[in-house]
């Protein structure tokens, strides 16, 4: 009978699922939104760097070490480890890992800041600036852009105006210790005024291009220049 | 013979094309095909949205030991007794001496960094999730080449599948009544978060 007490019940059963769900789904969504702000970034947001700029980016929180953020691994073999430094230079060359660590190494406290919206503050980074591997290169007139090439194909790509800024190294350590396997052992790229996604990990070459050659991530609707402070996440 | 009134013409009835039992069949196929690749695609695709909380392909390996001093002087000698202190048989792919103090001792899954001077050992290393790696690979299309028409395949399945569900139902739960109000909600959902966000 379609009045009967069991479909009455029935009814009134359905609607307290349909009810409670509803509940259930709003408490969710609003707990999603809700952020809690934390000291570190607190800190950080009250801080500015020398040139005027606010320290932390706008959009990022801070958080105590960098995070692994997946990638396929290149070989962590140092004897293996080859860097080729080549393009539109006049004299392109390659370097063992030993020949990399012989070169002059410079360790600098860094912030990076990943577009999924964490940043880290101060971490060391020891290694060799890209400025001095392109003195030794001696890129043409005409080279506009470096490319950072790595394991499987992925590149990510900057100015040559930025890759020559003195923050801009290929690193080989990171708090004092080897650069873990997680973060592109043994060599990475670091370019700090860019989202993280910029610094290649698994770096195997550094090429200088006259043309612009959107990389891995910039061909998949991250924004092709990606600078933090203009939240630059998306193309 | 009696003469009656004549019987009835049989009515033309114009027959109706039912469309709804292939409709169903094809979406009920094409449903059962899509599960397994439903599963792959949805299973990764919460773990790759949260890349920021943790890493969804790899667990990581972060250990700190300590073997007694001094150390052979010799490298391979060095990296078999501090392969021996910590109960690894596997045989090193390489022994690699970064500077006087570091000795590395790399696996194809893990690195131990040996400061030579303290005797501390640093174990680092990487563990692939077991089928989430693979998912997050075909998700991903990392591998490229045929994957890219499986998945173009698979899109236009879940097309299929979402359109030809707008109309597996009539009457008033399908989309002259409930069902529209439904779909618009769920059409809705996205409207609403770009204009509440701002957009891209």
């Amino acid at each position: 009978m379609a009045n009967s007490p069991e479909n009455f019940a029935r009814t009134l059963a359905r609607r307290r699922f349909i009810q409670g769900s509803a509940a259930g789904t709003v408490v969710l969504a609003l707990g999603g939104i809700y952020v809690l702000s934390d000291e570190l970034t607190r800190e950080a947001r009250a801080q500015t760097l020398p040139d005027g700029r606010p320290r932390l980016p706008p959009g990022q929180r801070v958080i105590h070490a960098l995070r692994p953020m997946g990638g396929e691994p290149g070989d962590p073999s140092p004897g293996n480890y080859r860097l080729r430094v080549h393009g539109a230079v006049e004299a392109p060359f390659e370097l063992t890992f030993a020949e990399l660590l012989a070169l002059p190494q410079v360790e600098q406290a860094l912030d990076v800041h990943c577009v999924t919206t964490w940043s880290v503050l101060g971490a060391k980074f020891k290694g060799v600036r890209v400025a001095d591997l392109a003195a030794r290169a001696q890129p043409k007139k005409t080279a506009r852009h470096v490319i950072f090439e790595a394991a499987h194909d992925y590149t990510s790509n900057i100015s040559l105006h930025d890759a020559l800024k003195p923050s801009v190294m290929v690193a080989h350590q990171l708090n004092g210790a080897p650069l873990p396997r997680a973060h592109g052992a043994p060599v990475r790229a670091i370019a700090p005024d860019f989202y993280f996604w910029k610094s290649a990990k698994w770096l195997t070459g550094i090429r200088f291009s006259e043309h612009d050659e959107p990389g891995y991530w910039e061909t998949r609707g991250y924004n092709n220049h990606a600078d933090p402070w203009k939240e630059e996440r998306y193309g | 013979m009696v003469d009656g009134p004549a019987p009835a013409a049989p009515i033309q009835r114009k027959k109706r094309l039912n469309f709804r039992p292939w409709l169903r069949a094809l979406h009920r196929d094409i449903g059962y095909f899509a599960v397994g690749l439903t599963i792959v695609y949805a299973t990764s695709g919460i773990a790759v949205n949260h890349l920021k909380d943790w890493d969804p392909n790899f667990r990581q390996v972060n250990l700190t030991h300590h073997v007694a001093l001094p150390l052979p002087i010799d490298d391979d000698a060095a990296s078999k007794r501090t392969l021996d202190a910590l109960g690894v048989h596997e045989t090193p792919r390489e022994v690699y001496r970064a500077s006087e103090s570091q000795l590395d001792i790399v696996f194809d899954k893990r690195t131990f960094h040996v400061d030579t001077t303290s005797g501390v050992v640093h174990e680092e290393g990487q563990s692939a999730r077991p089928l989430l790696r693979i998912a997050n690979w075909l998700h991903l299309n990392r591998g490229k080449k045929a994957w890219t028409y499986v998945a173009d395949f698979y899109a236009t399945f879940l097309l299929f599948l979402a359109i030809s569900g707008l109309f597996m139902i009539p009457g008033k739960k399908g989309l002259l009544g409930r069902g529209a109000i439904v779909a618009l909600l769920g059409a809705a959902v996205p409207i609403v978060y770009v204009l509440l966000s701002g957009g891209p």
